[in-house]
């Protein structure tokens, strides 16, 4: 649990935050948000309850729901869609999420860590899923049917009749230069570092990887120029 | 000249003015675009009115009765002003049927124009039959039978969605339009009053049933009509296995999402600016507010007049307006055009 001095600073960093006066303009708690929410139908979880919460200032509630509730917006923005006064409940989540990974907060680092192997694939290929991380042990809501992609996912894949589709560690053929520059957006746009402030093994593996990317595409520019 | 004053639109406030230069010995000329007077209570058919609790029909038709009778007005119903130009005291518009009008004010009662409900898809109007608007409530009241539009049966449960085109940044309508809390609190009692065993419920945001609207309206159809209304502004419309229509809204009391069976919907429907705003600002050469209604000149020293000296207006060209009060601006725009005639004419 954190002291009182820092859920005042969170608080203070959220409504800081350059996007924050326009993802919330006023709201008279009309419920069109909820109502609307596909994650509000299954989970604890309210967007009208975020948007009056920031309202309260109530800093021990608000790093409460920091804890859970944020991360149970499926970020869809279907809220903002519907909201009448053009608010953005979900914006605010979003504006929350980046707070809660900045301040480090465990409850984030718990709910990111099953997502490494996909931001592993994501930072390093740009591909989100790839043909090779349909495996067995990872989704056993497939049931039995997970079978037939498992062992011969190359001869599958062929049976595609689409040419950057012939991979199976990256969803499409990556080219090396479009990686370098999507490094360099990941650099410039913070989301290292953020990565790094929430699994420090992870980003290791990462930075090594992208050294070795970037190398590798020196050497075929100084290849083109020779 | 300078005693004939050309009123243009004929409902509520554009009688009212009327009738007032006529009853004051001034000369009125009467142009209405429709073929029948009397404005939207009549064209749209509506009910019993706030807050006499008299039929439109009758209300309304004793001010056409006043204005079709006097001789000193004469009507142009059909016709528009298409050219319009001059100064204040001589003015001069062609009319659409070719007839030239010369009068020394105008006053533009041009009025509004109902909020067209597949402007919110997701509300349902347009994909299910049972989904309707308040002014095709007040003409199924004033047909005296409550039913469904699908199969004719009578609603079980009848919901009425308040603010539908109206305080909703989404779809460019940032304006309260001030009529549709009363009005649905009417209805509401009204289908109470057809139909005992219907049970009705309105959606809202805020109530606004100001002024002396309280009590007449709001208490009366909770405490004697059994009214119930919930704050919850609905997000969706979809249709249930059973034939029914199924709200999906949040219970803001308990805070959880919920899904709502109704047999009938009624969207209360806002007042946008009249559709032919822009044309009537390039004809008469005055300024629209940003919303699209007619630019007041002044609100405490000149509220009946527009950007055009000699032009003035009343009513719900301003803005959202209740009938009520649109008779008293009609009455005052009247008296503003014809001081500022006597003036001109003292003066000249």
């Amino acid at each position: 649990m954190a002291n009182y001095a820092k859920m005042q600073q969170i608080y203070a960093d959220i409504r800081a935050d350059f996007r924050y006066e326009h993802e919330l303009y006023g709201c008279l708690n009309c419920g069109i948000c909820t109502a609307t929410c596909p994650s509000a139908q299954f989970y604890d979880y309210s967007p009208r309850e975020i948007v009056q919460l920031l309202w309260t200032g109530n800093v021990e509630q608000i790093y409460d729901a920091m804890q859970e509730k944020i991360w149970a917006c499926a970020q869809c923005m279907t809220c903002a869609a519907r909201c009448p006064f053009k608010n953005s409940p979900g914006g605010l989540v979003a504006i929350m999420r980046e707070i809660a990974i900045a301040h480090e907060m465990q409850s984030a680092k718990d709910v990111l860590r099953p997502f490494g192997r996909v931001m592993l694939k994501l930072i390093t290929t740009g591909n989100q899923l790839s043909p090779d991380m349909i495996q067995p042990d990872h989704f056993p809501d497939w049931g039995p049917n997970i079978q037939k992609v498992e062992g011969n996912l190359r001869t599958l894949r062929k049976a595609i009749p689409v040419k950057t589709l012939q991979t199976v560690d990256t969803a499409w053929e990556v080219s090396l230069k479009t990686s370098v520059e999507m490094y360099t957006i990941w650099e410039m746009t913070g989301v290292l570092k953020s990565l790094q402030l929430m699994d420090e093994n992870l980003f290791d593996v990462i930075e090594d990887f992208i050294d070795e990317k970037r190398e590798e595409y020196e050497e075929w520019l100084e290849e083109q120029a020779e | 000249m300078q005693d004939t004053v050309l009123v243009v639109g004929a409902g509520p406030a554009g009688l009212s003015a009327a009738a007032s230069v006529a009853n004051a010995g001034y000369q009125a000329v009467l142009v209405e675009k429709e073929t029948v007077l009397g404005g939207a209570p009549i064209l749209s058919g509506y009910a019993k009115l706030v807050p006499s609790g008299e039929w439109a029909k009758e209300a309304i038709g004793r001010m056409i009765h006043n204005v079709e009778a006097h001789p000193r007005i004469s009507v142009h119903k059909g016709a528009q002003v298409e050219r319009f130009g001059g100064e204040p005291g001589q003015f001069s518009a062609t009319l659409s049927t070719g007839q030239t009008v010369s009068a020394g004010a105008t006053i533009l009662a041009t009025g509004f124009t109902h909020f067209d409900s597949v402007n919110k898809p997701e509300w349902g109007f347009g994909t299910f039959e049972d989904v309707i608007t308040t002014s095709q409530m007040e003409q199924m009241v004033a047909s005296g039978k409550i039913t469904c539009p699908s199969d004719g049966r009578v609603p079980e449960r009848v919901a009425i969605l308040l603010c539908v085109g109206s305080r909703d940044r989404q779809i460019g309508r940032e304006w309260c339009s001030k009529i549709c809390c009363t009005v649905s609190a009417n209805l509401a009692i009204e289908i109470k009053e057809l139909s005992p065993q219907t049970e009705v419920f309105i959606y809202y945001m805020d109530i606004r049933t100001f002024g002396l609207y309280e009590d007449r309206f709001y208490w009366k159809s909770q405490e004697e009509f059994k009214t119930k209304f919930v704050k919850a502004r609905i997000a969706e419309i979809t249709a249930s296995g059973d034939g029914r229509l199924l709200l999906k809204g949040e219970d803001t009391l308990v805070k959880r999402p919920i899904m709502i069976p109704f047999d009938l919907v009624v969207h209360a429907i806002g007042m946008d600016p009249n559709l032919d705003n822009p044309r009537l600002a390039q004809t008469f050469g005055i300024t629209l507010q940003h919303h699209g209604y007619l630019e007041r000149a002044e609100f405490y020293t000149n509220p009946c007049g527009t950007t055009r000296p000699g032009v003035y207006a009343c009513g719900a060209a301003y803005g959202p307006e209740t009938i009520d009060d649109s008779i008293a601006q009609g009455a005052a725009a009247a008296s503003r055009a014809m001081a500022d005639l006597h003036a001109l004419a003292k003066a000249g």
